[in-house]
């Protein structure tokens, strides 16, 4: 169900369902449908990788700043002013030589919203779920990244409060680039560790 | 509760990478009805635990065969119906309605809109690590043998698994009784790292690391 093949199955059905709940409450009064709009507008404009990608490019060329991103994170981000709903309790895990962190929720599809916006369908996978707390390397492949054997991987299941954030190794070759162009290369996948810049 | 939401290991779901995976949703009706849940939970429109908690209520096979919108769906739906703010068969009169050629209902509430953006933004920390905290990073700690007949946040597969405290993240309720309504004092939060040996036995993988963050309620010494 990663992609389509539900949608497709269900759309009608489930689409109505859902159109015919919202106007029940909104022709009571109960819900409003610029309440509905605001919600939608603020998580496809307002929030989204952009600022998860902000903060990493920030820890490239700041020291100071990764130092804190990494040991106070909820404040370093506020910082940037990024916070709020499913990212009240932040992690960042920070990529290293030999280590290589990725982030899935198990039980349900916890993700940090603040500072990745809402997440993509594969995340939500039942395979995704089921597979990368006990095949990582074999889900890694599926994104393309092959990783070498000596590296450790460490899957952190956020199923409880923490919503983690990976904060990957700067790509060799990037000391020209500034802190805009940097947070160009951090994609989505890669703060989430299905991807390297 | 022992779902099919607690998906952790299982066999026989296929690929991760499938066309269109990458977009977050593929429908207008999907962040709708996402939103909807959202503001209906912020304008205690909902009753019983939260959306999360409902959903994992699901029988299983229909929780396998929904799409995660059709879940929110059901959630939201199910929560309205428990408060008593809609009534049962109100959704499908309107379902009749809209099929019919009618208009969706609209209601204008700048205020509301204005109310669910600032909701978004608050900020609710859990409480800092606690002083007295039963275990330290280096701990040797085991994940107590379990069968929670509601909602907890300690997957299956780390049941009866050792592990070591990585840190303590900071102290909270134990969700399995705050779900409920249920009284429970803060408690330390552990990240807890376990080795892949431990939770899966031999694999074909290098050895690999997995992290949990599990409340002090779920552990013992090891």
């Amino acid at each position: 169900m990663s992609a389509g093949h539900h949608h497709e199955r269900a759309a009608s059905a489930a689409e109505l369902r859902a159109h015919a709940l919202e106007a029940v409450l909104a022709e009571r009064g109960l819900v409003s449908t610029d309440a509905i709009d605001a919600v939608v507008a603020y998580y496809e404009q307002d929030v989204g990788p952009q600022n998860g990608a902000r903060a990493v490019a920030r820890a490239w060329v700041d020291d100071g700043y990764r130092e804190r991103l990494l040991a106070h994170p909820n404040e370093a981000l506020d910082e940037l002013g990024f916070g709020g709903m499913e990212g009240h309790n932040m992690a960042v895990v920070a990529n290293s030589e030999t280590v290589h962190n990725v982030i899935v929720c198990t039980l349900c599809s916890c993700y940090p919203w603040p500072v990745l916006g809402l997440p993509p369908s594969w995340y939500k996978s039942e395979a995704y779920r089921a597979r990368v707390v006990a095949e990582p390397r074999a889900v890694l492949r599926e994104f393309g990244l092959a990783l070498a054997d000596d590296v450790e991987v460490r899957v952190w299941d956020s199923s409880a409060e923490m919503r983690y954030l990976v904060l990957p190794l700067r790509p060799a070759g990037s000391e020209g680039l500034g802190e805009e162009e940097l947070a160009a290369r951090v994609t989505r996948d890669c703060m989430i560790g299905t991807a390297l810049p | 509760m022992d779902g099919a939401h607690d998906m952790g290991g299982m066999h026989g779901f296929g690929p991760v990478v499938e066309p269109g995976g990458e977009l977050p949703y593929h429908a207008r009706w999907e962040p709708r009805v996402f939103a909807l849940h959202l503001v209906t939970g912020f304008e205690g429109l909902g009753a019983g635990p939260g959306g999360r908690q409902t959903r994992e209520e699901m029988d299983p096979a229909s929780y396998l065969a929904a799409s995660y919108f059709e879940r929110w769906t059901w959630s939201a739906e199910q929560r309205l119906l428990r408060k008593g703010t809609i009534a049962p068969g109100e959704v499908e009169a309107m379902m009749e309605r809209l099929a019919g050629g009618e208009a969706a209902p609209e209601h204008a509430d700048p205020a509301m809109a204005e109310r669910m953006i600032a909701r978004l933004q608050r900020r609710v920390p859990m409480d800092p690590p606690p002083a007295d905290a039963r275990f330290a990073p280096g701990d040797r700690v085991r994940v107590s043998r379990m069968r929670p007949p509601g909602h907890t946040r300690c997957p299956r597969y780390v049941r009866g698994v050792a592990g070591t405290i990585e840190r303590v993240r900071g102290a909270d309720r134990l969700p399995d009784l705050t779900t409920y309504g249920l009284a429970a004092e803060p408690e330390p939060v552990y990240a807890v790292r376990f080795a892949s040996g431990d939770v899966w036995g031999p694999g074909e993988e290098p050895p690999f690391t997995v992290l949990l963050d599990l409340w002090d309620s779920y552990l013992e010494p090891a």
